[in-house]
């Protein structure tokens, strides 16, 4: 064999070692997370070990979707996980535990399910707080301890004929002992329309007593609290329950057949079978609704019905705050 | 001379007002400049309503609501954009003050087919169209009008295999 | 105005070196395409198969060398290359005497481009899914150049290139109308040269892989511009021509095979014109959910308008009655047919202009990719060239649709010139070819502005 055929064939089987062998090697040292919709698989891997103290690194792709990043109860910026790009977080955990990461942009009817976990190992220097993300020890959340049936029908047996006014419910409220009902404790644990009877030992109308309440719930919340649960609402709730609370968020219709279909498929088994979002804008239902009945259908969610469970999502204040933001639907608060 | 004639008529074609497709000077003012909104449901991989019209001067509103994943809706020409997450809808406002006709398309990557997710966005009357069918007339009623004045002889039809 | 005459070039074209270097560029940009379709993001706009591909090669392809070169392409191309070194046991040595494989004859009736015409068609019934997913992409590529081996281990020559190669067909149509061709300078000597060299090689290079002989070339479609006759000529008979614009055309080709691509090729275009970048979502969700019921209308709509409402209307006007006007004229009924077959030839420049109108659509727009890709061709979070994080934004749009009308117009001008010295061979009259191709254009330009 000649010279320059020799010289010929090293190079292109060179060529093509490089062109085959470059990208793998590259490609097979640069572990990537990757973010895909919930039917196509969700995160994977979906769950993560970390340690407590030490940095965690991640390399997050999308391959379909603009989806985003953020870790349950921590306070961290959410990250845009944008197609084909890839997104370098690092993360640090002081308390060990288990943490729960999400989607945070939406990606369908599913992409509540986009969800996965790290498991931080490790011990606190400091041991006098325990259980890393958990809440507080002792600190049940406040239905369970009122020991509610969230699943029990709570519809108000009467509802006021308008919105119920603040600006309204304030002026009584000086010549009426109403005091103890703005302790937090109280607004908690009652419906509106228990408050509503409550206050039928006072000479208010019935109508006056409803913007009395109205002023209650008011007061039992801050401006910045609504604000707050305004932002968790349009990111995480409005695309089912609709951007005005009315329950026609754009996947409302998907939930609805979506529930149909199964009701077809599994009957008896009612109870599981995905169900058109709640409508907020339905007095009955939410003047029935006590903040705690509230608080605890967020943090265990809704059991089949499509409602996805934020309790390992959202922290306690999250949840107030988000719970605050619902009751506007029903109340014209000061502005 | 015949060549030029028809130069003329083409500039005449690109360039002339076009009276029977605009609309009368009193519709024009009244509507010139009016606001029109449209509500735009944007879900893998189109847009609906995707044809969209509206008049030269108009102020544009398009609310952008997605319905399955973040979506864009950029408008050629005009350079604009919006971007919506479900449940989370978007506005977007321009002054339509260029005539003709626009595609608008998804531009946050949304799934295989994004970059075909395309709407058409009609600013008056779609002139260069019906200009560029005047070209297509002009250009063959040329060509038929003036044949080649060399035509190749000396050819015969290739015989076919059978 | 005979290009070989320039000494540089010529000598540039002779050596086997030049050639070589961008093969071996070529050749490691392919196998880099398959591999980032295989494992890089599956996301199409940010990952080198699909960007490279499909926008870069796809508009150098179509906007330029195709119109200006026409089987340029094919000269650099490295999808036959394999095959080809492996068929002749060496990269630059002269061949040997006794083929190393089968080296059989292509069978008779595969002889023409209908296989390139189904190969065609396959792809573009899911072009969809093609155009967007990078491993289905990978795979294609992957499956051509294995196939392309095969074949050359089974057949003579370039046996996928002539007749398989999807891209080819159409790229032979149309290298018709290029400025530029490989022809023999002095039929004499060719007739009187001894052994054929350049059909059957020598020591300085290779028999003709396209099985073309080059003293009977008189039109670009099947000459690959390889240059290997440039070698092998004895006599130094072998030149490489500028001329004008579709010369080829002048001598209709009376093919049915090559008629029906025409249509093929029309026809694809205004149905990606539609689909693509209408407004139209339903067909964009049938073209994309390949095997569903949708699809398959979508895909018995496709075939019949490039199989029966193009030609048959085409038939219809150039001889609106079976024993009208035109059959009257006809001596026989195959001289019909090949009056429809070579009347069909005035169909190339406007196919082709076509699909410079469609590409120049989708190119502009998504031309912005290309630096993303670059920086970044697997998605892995690169940044070579520091372009990585360039954002998507159309370029040019203001001159996108005068450049639309202006192919589109150029082609319907340029294709009725042609026609009506198709219809002057033909003995019919030109003017039903004419109006024919000024509705498809006028639908065309409808489709796209």
């Amino acid at each position: 064999m000649n010279r320059p055929e020799l010289l010929a064939r090293l190079l292109i089987i060179a060529g093509i070692l490089l062109a085959v062998g470059a990208p793998l090697y590259l490609w097979s040292r640069t572990p990537l997370i990757h973010a895909r919709m919930a039917e196509a698989g969700g995160w994977t891997p979906d769950v993560l070990q970390a340690e407590v103290g030490k940095p965690l690194h991640l390399k997050i792709t999308s391959d379909d979707v603009v989806h985003g990043f953020a870790v349950g109860q921590m306070d961290m910026q959410s990250v845009d996980i944008l197609p084909g790009k890839v997104a370098d977080i690092t993360l640090t955990f002081d308390k060990p535990g288990t943490y729960t990461f999400y989607c945070t942009r939406w990606c369908g009817l599913n992409h509540w399910r986009m969800r996965g976990t790290i498991e931080v190992s490790g011990s606190l220097s400091d041991p006098s707080t325990r259980s890393g993300q958990r809440p507080e020890p002792g600190a049940v959340p406040l239905y369970v301890s009122l020991r509610l049936d969230l699943d029990a029908p709570h519809d108000a047996p009467s509802i006021p004929p308008n919105k119920p006014s603040a600006v309204n419910g304030q002026q009584f409220t000086d010549e009426l002992p109403i005091t103890n009902y703005q302790f937090s404790d109280y607004y908690r644990s009652h419906s509106p329309y228990q408050v509503f009877t409550d206050l039928s030992t006072t000479p208010l109308t019935e109508s006056q007593r409803w913007d009395v309440v109205a002023f209650l719930w008011q007061s039992n919340t801050t401006p910045e609290s609504l604000v707050n649960g305004k932002r968790l609402y349009a990111q995480n709730c409005a695309a089912c329950h609709g951007e005005n609370g009315g329950g026609d968020g754009v996947f409302a219709d998907d939930l609805t057949t979506a529930g149909e279909s199964s009701m077809q498929t599994m009957a008896g088994a009612m109870d599981m079978a995905m169900q058109a979002p709640t409508d907020f804008t339905d007095p009955r239902r939410m003047l029935g609704a006590s903040p705690a009945l509230l608080q605890g259908k967020i943090l265990r969610g809704g059991m089949g019905t499509g409602m996805p469970m934020w309790g390992s999502i959202f922290t306690e204040e999250q949840i107030w705050d988000l719970v605050a933001y619902l009751y506007s639907f029903q109340f014209e608060y000061h502005p | 001379m015949a060549w030029i004639l028809l130069g003329l008529l083409a500039a005449v074609v690109a360039f002339a007002p076009l009276p029977a497709l605009s609309s009368p000077p009193q519709a024009r003012t009244l509507r010139q400049g009016s606001a029109q909104a449209f509500e735009i449901d944007a879900r893998q991989f189109a847009y609906s309503p995707s044809e969209l019209k509206v008049n030269t001067g108009d102020t544009v509103t398009i609310q952008l609501v997605s319905a399955d994943v973040v979506h864009g809706l950029y408008v050629d020409g005009y350079d604009v954009s919006v971007e919506a997450d479900p449940g989370q809808s978007a506005t977007l406002t321009f002054v339509a003050d260029k005539p003709g006709s626009f595609r608008f398309r998804c531009n946050i990557t949304c799934g295989a087919m994004h970059p075909f997710m395309i709407g058409k966005l009609t600013v008056g009357s779609n002139d260069w169209l019906y200009r560029s069918i005047g070209f297509s007339i002009l250009a063959i009623i040329g060509i038929l009008l003036f044949p080649r004045s060399t035509p190749i002889t000396n050819y015969q039809l290739p015989p076919t295999d059978h | 105005m005979e290009l070989t005459r320039l000494p540089l070039l010529k000598s540039a074209l002779k050596s086997r070196y030049p050639q070589l270097a961008v093969f071996i560029v070529m050749l490691v940009g392919y196998i880099f395409a398959i591999l980032a379709g295989l494992i890089g993001t599956p996301v199409g706009s940010h990952n080198f198969s699909i960007v490279f591909v499909w926008i870069g090669w796809w508009a150098i392809l179509i906007l330029v060398a195709v119109p200006f070169f026409g089987r340029g392409w094919c000269a650099v191309c490295p999808i036959p290359l394999p095959g080809e070194w492996l068929q002749r046991g060496a990269i630059l040595s002269p061949p040997d005497k006794k083929p190393k494989w089968l080296n059989l004859r292509v069978p008779k009736m595969f002889r023409n481009i209908w296989l390139q015409n189904i190969s065609f068609l396959l792809l573009a019934l899911f072009s969809s899914v093609l155009l967007t997913t990078p491993n289905i992409t990978g795979i294609i590529l992957a499956a051509m150049l294995f196939t392309a081996i095969g074949l050359s281990m089974i057949f003579e020559r370039r046996a996928f290139c002539r007749y398989l190669c999807p891209v080819g067909g159409f790229i032979g149509l149309y290298s018709q109308t290029a400025p530029i061709e490989l022809r023999i300078n002095d039929k004499q000597v060719c007739a009187k040269c001894e052994g054929k060299p350049c059909y059957n090689g020598n020591e300085k290079g290779y028999g003709c892989p396209w099985d073309v002989f080059p003293g009977g070339l008189t039109k670009n479609t099947y000459c690959g511009l390889c240059m290997e006759c440039l070698r092998t000529c004895p006599h130094d008979n072998i030149a490489l021509n500028l001329r004008p614009f579709a010369a080829d055309l002048a001598k209709p080709s009376a093919r049915m095979d090559e008629a029906f691509k025409a249509f093929i090729m029309l026809g694809s275009a205004m149905i990606y014109a539609g689909v693509l970048l209408g407004p139209w979502g339903a067909l964009k969700d049938a073209a994309y959910n390949v095997g569903s019921g949708a699809w398959f209308v979508y895909a018995a709509a496709f075939l019949a308008i490039i199989f029966v409402v193009l030609p048959g209307t085409f038939r219809l006007m150039i001889f609106p009655s079976p024993i009208g006007r035109g059959a009257a004229l006809s001596p026989s009924k195959g001289a019909g047919v090949r009056a429809f077959a070579a009347l069909s030839n005035s169909l190339i420049p406007l196919g082709l202009m076509f699909w410079v109108a469609f590409s120049l659509s989708f190119v502009l727009t998504n031309a912005s990719y290309i630096f993303a890709a670059l920086s970044d061709p697997l998605g892995l979070g690169w940044n070579l060239f520091g372009t990585a994080n360039i954002a998507w934004q159309p370029i040019l749009t203001s001159i996108l649709a005068p450049a639309q009308t202006l192919s589109l117009v150029g082609g319907l001008a340029w294709s009725a010139r042609t026609a009506q010295r198709s219809a002057q061979e033909a003995h019919v009259s030109s003017v039903p070819v004419v109006v024919y191709c000024f509705i498809v254009t006028a639908f065309m330009l409808w489709l796209l502005l």
